[in-house]
């Protein structure tokens, strides 16, 4: 086995400016798809909740439709097949002064699209872990349903929800190496065509593997302390094990209620 | 003198009703679990719903503010339905979630396991539904919610998460959230089936401070000793109906339906 160690170093630790391109381009499509996908889950999960049979439907639809077929396929069919059936093409145009290459648009609303499903999945079981008892306290409180959701029940489920979600965060860092196949330049298609240019194709991709696992571990800390913040703000408790509970204050007496009136 | 009074001490209670359930049914899968339930309650009085397990007093009280719904009778509030309107012809339509909302501020709950905010401290749960809600300025919502800890005898707990209290000091907070809206009506849940015993008398105590500055309370309780001091009226229910009510010296004393003399030779 050949293995060019100067070039697999070379490209480790000072890549080159396309390969840099590449890896920001990865970076800065996961975190627009991911914030996309999670108002776009939300507001798929949200309409699974709906009283009414057609929206629920629709929901049901939605994620049985996009779960069911393979994200490349989708982006094929976005970017491609729109075009092909002149029902959308995707141009090139100016985002508040960066150039975003129609492939790039496809691969947000693609890769949003898929992870939304996901996402909407994951939000709706958080909801549904929080206590009944907490929306009907809400609601006897005179909260409104909206109400409810944003101040009640949506901070609680959202330290249950923070696990699956980075999973999909993780997982969605990975994918955007499909979208080389509708030729956004992201890190594997710069890998793939460093390769065909050097013929250094297992040096090259080592490198790549490699910096998809600097991403992923850096995600793993981000997602950590996330939830160490939530544990402190949503005040959970945490699984017994992990942080020793706090034990109630003992019942005071009853005495301490004369005279309060006064106060 | 906190806001909830809603009477000065020495009027009389009012004669007027402030609730009217009128002929109240409702049936899950076929059963009956309220059968013509009527029962006014006057302002400043303090009902007690009491009766063995299944006879319906809690689903009754959840249907005043609208957590439960019913197939057909009517609850006024004020003069007003609570969670429908009548059609034309009669028939019931249920208000819409925004106006159920309004009428349910008038009314405050406490439920039996408590359900406090637990990503909120104890403050919060007192200032926030009547900040987001009623758009009090929080200042005063803080204020007052200051006081109402003072009355339930918490004022030291307020910057603490509701798991870190005890039992009965959870359901005092609740009263005092519930409190904090200045409802015109406070129902009570089983507020100490929950409890352990020790428990039971400081929220006892707190309810009792309650009616005696005139709220009108409904309370569901298998405390008869609570029953017997401070309700003006106690009513009996057994399978989904109010088979009797009267004073509590008259009803435990003498009751006048067999079922009651039952009940109460079990729980006395």
């Amino acid at each position: 086995m050949t293995f060019d160690w100067s070039f697999f170093w070379q490209n480790l630790v000072s890549p080159d400016g396309a390969f840099l391109d590449g890896l920001w381009m990865t970076i800065t499509i996961s975190m627009v798809a991911m914030a996309a996908g999670l108002v776009l889950g939300t507001v798929v999960a949200l309409l699974y909740r709906s009283r009414f049979t057609a929206v629920r439907t629709f929901a049901k639809f939605y994620i049985w439709l996009i779960r069911g077929t393979p994200l490349i396929v989708q982006l094929v069919i976005i970017y491609l097949g729109f075009a092909a059936a002149g029902i959308y093409k995707f141009q090139d145009t100016d985002v508040l002064g960066v150039a975003v290459k129609g492939a790039v648009q496809a691969a947000i609303v693609g890769l949003t699209i898929h992870e939304s499903a996901y996402i909407s999945e994951v939000i709706r079981a958080g909801i549904a872990s929080v206590d009944r008892g907490q929306t009907e306290a809400a609601m006897a409180l005179g909260m409104r349903p909206a109400g409810t959701m944003r101040w009640i029940v949506l901070p609680q489920a959202l330290r249950t929800m923070v696990p699956p979600l980075g999973n999909i965060f993780n997982g969605l860092m990975k994918h955007t190496s499909l979208l080389s196949i509708i030729g956004v330049s992201e890190m594997f298609l710069v890998a793939q065509s460093i390769s065909s240019t050097t013929f250094k194709t297992f040096e090259i991709f080592l490198v790549a593997a490699l910096y998809y696992l600097l991403l992923t571990t850096v995600w793993t800390f981000v997602q950590a302390w996330i939830e160490r913040r939530l544990d402190d703000q949503v005040g959970i408790t945490q699984p017994a094990g992990r942080k020793k509970l706090n034990r109630p204050a003992p019942a005071e007496p009853v005495t301490v209620l004369k005279g309060v009136n006064d106060a | 003198m906190p806001e909830t009074a809603t009477k000065e001490p020495g009027t009389s209670r009012g004669t007027d009703v402030l609730v009217r359930a009128t002929e109240v049914c409702k049936s899950i899968d076929g059963r009956r679990i309220l059968d013509d339930v009527s029962l006014d309650v006057r302002r400043g009085e303090v009902v007690v719903l009491v009766g063995p397990s299944g006879a319906g007093k809690t689903t009754f009280l959840r249907t005043i503010n609208s957590l439960e719904t019913i197939d057909s009778g009517e609850i006024l509030m004020d003069g007003h339905m609570v969670g429908y309107r009548r059609k034309a012809d009669g028939t019931l339509v249920m208000d819409s979630a925004a106006t159920v909302a309004k009428q349910r501020q008038e009314i405050g709950f406490v439920f039996q396991h408590f359900h406090l905010f637990p990503h909120m401290s104890v403050m919060e749960n007192l200032w926030h539904a009547p900040v987001r809600v009623k758009g009090v300025p929080k200042a005063a919502a803080v204020e007052k919610a200051h006081k109402l800890l003072a009355r339930v005898g918490l004022s030291d707990k307020a910057d603490v998460r509701p798991r870190n209290l005890s039992g009965g000091q959870q359901q005092r907070v609740a009263i005092a959230r519930a409190l904090a809206m200045s409802p015109a009506l406070m129902l009570f849940d089983e507020p100490t089936s929950a409890l352990d015993p020790e428990m039971t008398g400081e929220v006892l105590a707190v309810m009792k401070e309650l009616a005696d500055d005139h709220m009108t309370m409904v309370v569901v309780t298998h405390e008869m000793g609570f029953a017997r001091e401070v309700a003006d009226r106690v009513a009996v229910m057994d399978a989904g109906r109010v088979i009797e009510q009267g004073p509590p010296a008259q009803v435990f004393t003498q009751p006048a339906h067999a079922r009651t003399a039952a009940f109460l030779s079990k729980v006395l």
